[in-house]
């Protein structure tokens, strides 16, 4: 498939690529490894007329356990000792992205920023226009719920909820200046809209309190095929423990929706309490309620939400075990 | 894991060599059609069908054919001339005429300087349609059409969408069920699946000053892609040449002629220069050809001694758009489960409709697959209720070697039963079935399947396959044939077959095949011909030529012909084995005063079969068999299947290359698992929903289980050094083990393919409930 045109620019700093951004602004995105945007714009699903390539800015390269840059690619992620030593939950999610070879050039800022997904919206021009397009790009209904107001696309990234579980923020900046945003606070709207960034502001990278460290956290994914697919739920969990009691907990999820889900306004009620298998159950049941996929992915709904109470129960025994 | 039956024979045969194209594949070397760049070529783009079935009211090309870089524009008003693969069903044409029946389906080709041009020029054809009623559902087809002009084609049964229908009986089924001593049902329902193969089709026509038309195809079968040319293009076939170059895989969805050829075709007579199309991943999906759905119903009676009295299957068969194989397919769904065991009565009633889908074809284990699926869990079934072992039964039933079936197969070689209690010894079945833990589970399934159809497509007194031998003063063996390599190795088993005759090593050996020019004819690659019936040919060519090279060195002795035999680059007389010469010394011998060595084998099926109407169908000059047992575990909380090992007994004959026969038994188990398990068209109204990799879900290397290849080597008194085919029949086998093991596993048998962990989880469950039901009465009692 053919790329539409554009022009490429190469910035090689942060301010350089912001001005770029807003001599273009509205029809400009920004280009980190390029595996979900080139895609897109093959599929001619919303294609600008400049893309800005951030692979020349060195300063967002950085990974330690409290900083990462947008630019450290999932395969350095995944192949970081000191990341598998100290927050083996990112290790775990950015080895379950995608396939190998697609890890070496996909970038966490892209992760978190990857477009929602959709059957319908996934599609070539050709497929799109013989169903007359949908909401999402183009049109003007909605063929999974069929209404004019909202996209029920799917968040499909697997890093945003391993990291949100770990009360980590993204750190932005717009030529209006930097600012730090709790990624629980980050992504917000419909699978349009989808997060608070605004146009030609972007992401520097995520920022981890050094307490995290101190969480064991595991991250699972459901999908047909144990590799290239996205998921069709992304669980994370995270447990500090205080002899036997929870100390906190955080559960977050992917693909269920379409921003990433935190719960921790039922698991924060929890924190003082034991870990006990009625206490998942409750958790579970309660998650189990709130969660709306819709059917525009692989998997059934009904069967999606049925699977966040196995994989809460199993990934919870795990790491109430894994501290012992 | 083979064991050659007599001590390790010498020369080529039997031992594991890598391919002849190996390295070149890869280093990157190989040279793909896309890899084909000639001078002055334009890029061809489809324009296709948004719609599912509609008339096309008018077509509008004149802003196209005005865009600057825009050479040749085609549409189906030029040219309506009808082609296809069987000459029964000749329902395709180059660009569709008048209307269009599948989003997809081709309206119009266009010829540009480059590919954005032609993407463009496609933009400004407007086609004007009117919308017809789409027909979706294989059931729909089946009624008769209120407006005749809506029917999809014009030749169908009655005023229906029905392509073909078979209706066979064979003995008397009734009374076999009446008279069993158990009767299995069932209904079971198939899903669409596709190739998927690594290479998109691409093609390059080139229509040169001298009135001569080349066409480079991906294609498995260059010899129908030359018939339909002719056909399409008017030119004699003389002045047509069709070469097939290194092709990435096909399994079935490269042998028809396809609508793109032929679009190729045009664009390059009409443009006076080459013309290449090379599909993306979407179009190869709407392409497709892949395995028909179908529904099929099923009964199976087990008389009193425990045999398989009676087999009735009804079977309905969406075609989808276009003909295609599919008058095979409809008896294939039938003919080809009156085996491997004996079954003394069988009813076949299958149905093939067209819908208003892309179009099926042809698939690795054409037509056999879910008949096989039903028939191998009823099987299980039966056992399971009668308490016995599904191994056990399945060895009382096994049709013996040297036999006939009830519908007049000629079996010869046959070693399914040795295959059987290989697999069951190498798995520990006794140990296993109905005692592992639960969650893990066990099960069998048996097949058999065609090694090359025995009657050809188009009748011809020519033969099935020829080839050619050329030995000049270097030394070196030139072999020719039309039969085209498809990833599947037969240049490697030509040369194998060759080097072993003659008693040389490969290196001597090269191999030119699928140019219509440079080759005699094959019929191609498909129904699992080519091992028998071009590695015959290639082994009969040989023949001759080392009869001149014995007579060259008996004249050079003076020792009498009989007793010399060529091994190691040698001609040795074996009664005084110090009467030797080397091979060079031979041949040069045989070229004095003449030249060069030329040497034609050939090969034509023995007649064969019975004289009822569709009796050719299946026939085959021998069969090869399987006996597959499949462990698995199920998770029983979340209903995901984990095979973890098959055991794979498959009659190949004779492995001529175990390497080459283990990657044909391991590449039919991913296919056959993807089937089960994961692959499957989604639509949307007409449309395919996951026309691409991502999500039409082949399964990955980890989802692949440990496969421990048994070959089981029959040695067929007909197939060359004993071979028969070993890529299609591997794949029947491996849905229904793993579906009987899943049933060993958790008790849920399964009857919807693919099979998705919410089935099996929804399985598990209400098993659970009936089993406490069950609890609760006792209880109550
Ligand atoms: C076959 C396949 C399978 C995949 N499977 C998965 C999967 O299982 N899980 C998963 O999470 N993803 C998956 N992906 C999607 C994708 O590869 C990853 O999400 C990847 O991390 C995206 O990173 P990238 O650098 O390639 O992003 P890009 O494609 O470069 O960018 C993605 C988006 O983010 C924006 N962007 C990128 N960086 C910044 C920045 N620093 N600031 C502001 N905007 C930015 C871009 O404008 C674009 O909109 C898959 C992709 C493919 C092709
Ligand atoms: S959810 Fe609806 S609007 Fe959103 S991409 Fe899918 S079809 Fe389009």
């Amino acid at each position: 498939m053919l790329l539409p045109r554009f022009e490429l620019h190469r910035p090689s700093s942060v301010d350089e690529a912001l001005t770029i951004a807003a001599r273009h602004a509205g029809d400009c995105d920004f280009i980190a490894g390029g595996t979900d945007l080139l895609q897109n714009y093959k599929n001619r699903l919303n294609p600008r007329g400049h893309v800005v390539s951030l692979l020349g800015i060195d300063a967002l390269q950085e990974l330690s356990p409290t900083r990462i840059g947008a630019l450290t690619t999932l395969a350095r992620i995944e192949e970081s000792e000191t990341m598998r030593r100290e927050l083996p939950i990112l290790v775990e999610a950015a080895s379950k992205v995608a396939s190998p070879l697609v890890r070496q050039t996909a970038t966490l800022g892209g992760n978190l920023l990857v477009e929602t997904r959709c059957y319908y919206f996934n599609q070539s021009e050709f497929w799109r226009r013989s169903k007359g397009y949908c909401l999402k790009a183009e049109g003007d209904v909605c063929l999974v719920v069929p209404q004019k107001e909202t996209c029920y696309a799917a968040f499909s990234g697997d890093m945003a909820p391993a990291l949100m579980a770990l009360g980590a923020s993204a750190r932005l900046k717009s030529l209006d200046g930097e600012r730090i945003v709790k990624l629980t606070e980050f992504y917000e709207g419909d699978g349009i809209k989808r997060y608070v960034l605004r146009p030609g502001e972007l992401v520097q990278g995520v920022e981890l309190p050094p307490s995290a460290t101190s969480l064991r956290g595991a991250y699972r994914k459901l999908r047909l095929r144990d590799t290239f697919d996205y998921p069709e739920l992304g669980l994370a969990v995270t447990l500090g423990m205080e002899g036997e009691k929870i100390r906190e907990l955080h559960v977050c999820a992917a693909a269920m929706e379409t921003v990433p889900l935190c719960f921790d306004d039922l698991t924060g009620s929890l924190h003082g309490q034991p870990l006990s298998d009625s206490l998942i159950q409750l958790l579970g049941e309660r998650i189990v309620k709130r969660v709306k996929p819709v059917k525009n992915t692989a998997l059934s709904p009904n069967y999606r939400r049925k699977m966040v109470m196995v994989y809460l129960r199993r990934m919870l025994e795990q790491l109430a075990t894994a501290g012992n | 894991m083979s064991e050659p039956k007599s001590g390790a024979a010498k020369g080529v045969i039997g031992q594991r060599l890598p391919l002849v194209d190996a390295r070149k594949k890869t280093t990157g070397e190989a040279v793909y059609t896309d890899d084909i760049r000639l001078p002055n070529t334009l890029v061809g783009k489809i324009l296709r069908s948004p719609h599912a079935h509609a008339r096309i009211k008018g077509i509008d090309t004149s802003r196209a054919l005005a865009l600057p870089g825009v050479a040749a524009v085609v549409t189906g008003a030029e040219n309506r001339a009808n082609f296809g693969v069987l000459p029964i069903s000749k329902d395709e044409t180059a660009l569709a005429v008048d209307k269009v029946i599948f989003v997809g389906d081709q309206v119009a080709a266009v010829a540009a300087e480059d590919e954005e041009i032609a993407l463009e020029a496609l933009g400004l054809i407007q086609v004007d349609y009117e919308v017809y009623p789409a027909f979706l559902q294989p059931e729909d087809s089946l009624k008769d059409v209120a407006d005749p002009a809506h029917k999809i084609h014009a030749r169908t049964v009655g005023e229906t969408n029905v392509h073909k229908q078979v209706d066979q009986h064979f003995g008397d089924v009734d009374a076999a069920l009446k008279d069993a001593r158990i009767v299995r049902r069932g209904h079971f329902e198939f899903g669409s699946v596709t190739h998927a193969f690594t290479e998109p089709h691409c093609v390059i026509a080139r229509y040169d000053t001298d009135g001569k038309l080349t066409l480079w195809s991906a294609t498995q079968v260059p010899h129908y892609v030359h018939r339909a040319l002719v056909e399409v293009t008017g030119l004699p076939m003389h002045a047509i040449r069709v070469i097939k170059p290194m092709v990435g895989g096909a399994f079935g969805g490269k042998s028809d002629p396809f609508p793109h050829e032929m679009a190729a075709a045009l664009l390059s007579m009409k443009s006076g220069r080459p013309v290449k199309i090379l599909f993306d991943r979407e179009e190869v999906f709407l392409s497709h050809h892949g395995r028909h759905p179908t529904k099929t119903d099923i009964a199976v009676a087990l008389d009193r001694d425990g045999k398989i009295s009676g087999l009735d299957l009804k079977v309905l068969i969406d075609g989808g758009a276009w003909g295609s194989f599919g008058v095979v397919t409809t008896y294939y769904n039938g003919v080809l489960s009156a085996g491997p065991y004996d079954v003394s009565n069988f009813r076949y009633s299958g149905k093939r409709v067209y819908t208003n889908k892309p179009p099926c074809g042809a698939m690795r284990g054409h037509g056999a697959v879910n008949s096989r699926f039903a028939f191998e869990v009823l099987l299980d079934e039966i056992a399971e209720e009668l308490g016995e072992d599904p191994c056990e039964l399945r060895l009382k039933n096994f049709l013996p070697e040297y036999t006939t079936t009830i519908n007049e197969f000629r079996i010869t070689s046959n070693g399914i039963a040795e295959g059987m209690l290989r697999a069951m010894e190498r798995s520990g079945w006794k140990e296993k079935y109905r005692q592992l833990p639960p969650g893990r589970g066990i099960g069998a399934a048996c097949g058999f399947y065609i090694s090359g159809s025995a009657l050809p497509i188009h009748w011809s007194k020519l033969p099935q396959s020829t080839v050619h031998l050329k030995i000049d003063m270097d030394g070196g063996v030139t072999v020719h044939a039309g039969t085209a390599d498809i990833g599947q190795g037969s240049d490697t088993m030509l040369a194998q077959c060759v080097a072993q005759v003659l008693g040389l090593p490969m290196s001597r050996l090269r191999v030119y095949t699928a140019d219509s020019d440079m080759d005699p004819v094959d019929l191609g690659s498909y129904s699992s011909r080519v091992t028998f019936m071009a590695g015959n040919a290639a082994r009969r060519a040989a023949e001759q030529i080392r009869t001149e090279l014995i007579e060259a060195a008996s004249r050079l002795t003076g020792y009498p012909a009989e007793g010399f035999v060529l091994e190691d680059e040698l001609v040795v007389y074996t009664p005084l084995p110090r009467i030797r010469m080397s091979y060079m010394e031979a041949l040069t011998e045989a070229l004095a005063d003449r030249g060069a060595l030329i040497a034609r084998g050939s090969y034509q099926s023995p007649p064969m079969g019975g004289k009822f109407k569709g009796a050719a169908a299946g026939l085959s000059p021998t069969y090869s068999f399987q006996s597959y047992i499949s462990e698995v575990t199920v998770d029983e909380e979340t209903g995901f299947v984990k095979v973890e090992k098959v055991w794979a007994a498959h009659d190949c004959g004779r492995a001529l290359n175990p390497i080459a026969v283990e990657g044909q038994v391991e590449g039919s188990i991913h296919m056959g698992l993807g089937q089960l398990l994961s692959e499957q068209f989604r639509y949307h109204d007409g449309n395919v929903l996951n026309p691409n990799l991502l999500d039409y879900k082949t399964l990955s290397a980890k989802e692949m289980p440990e496969v421990e290849c048994i070959l089981i080597e029959s040695g067929d008194p007909e197939g060359p050094f004993g071979a028969k085919e070993c890529g299609e029949g591997p794949l029947l086998p491996i849905l229904p083990s793993v579906a009987n093991a899943i049933h060993d596993a958790v008790g849920v048998r399964i009857r919807r393919l693919p099979v998705t962990p919410e089935d099996i989880l929804q399985g598990i469950q209400k098993n659970r409930m009936e089993r406490s039901d069950v609890a609760a009465k006792i209880r109550v009692a």
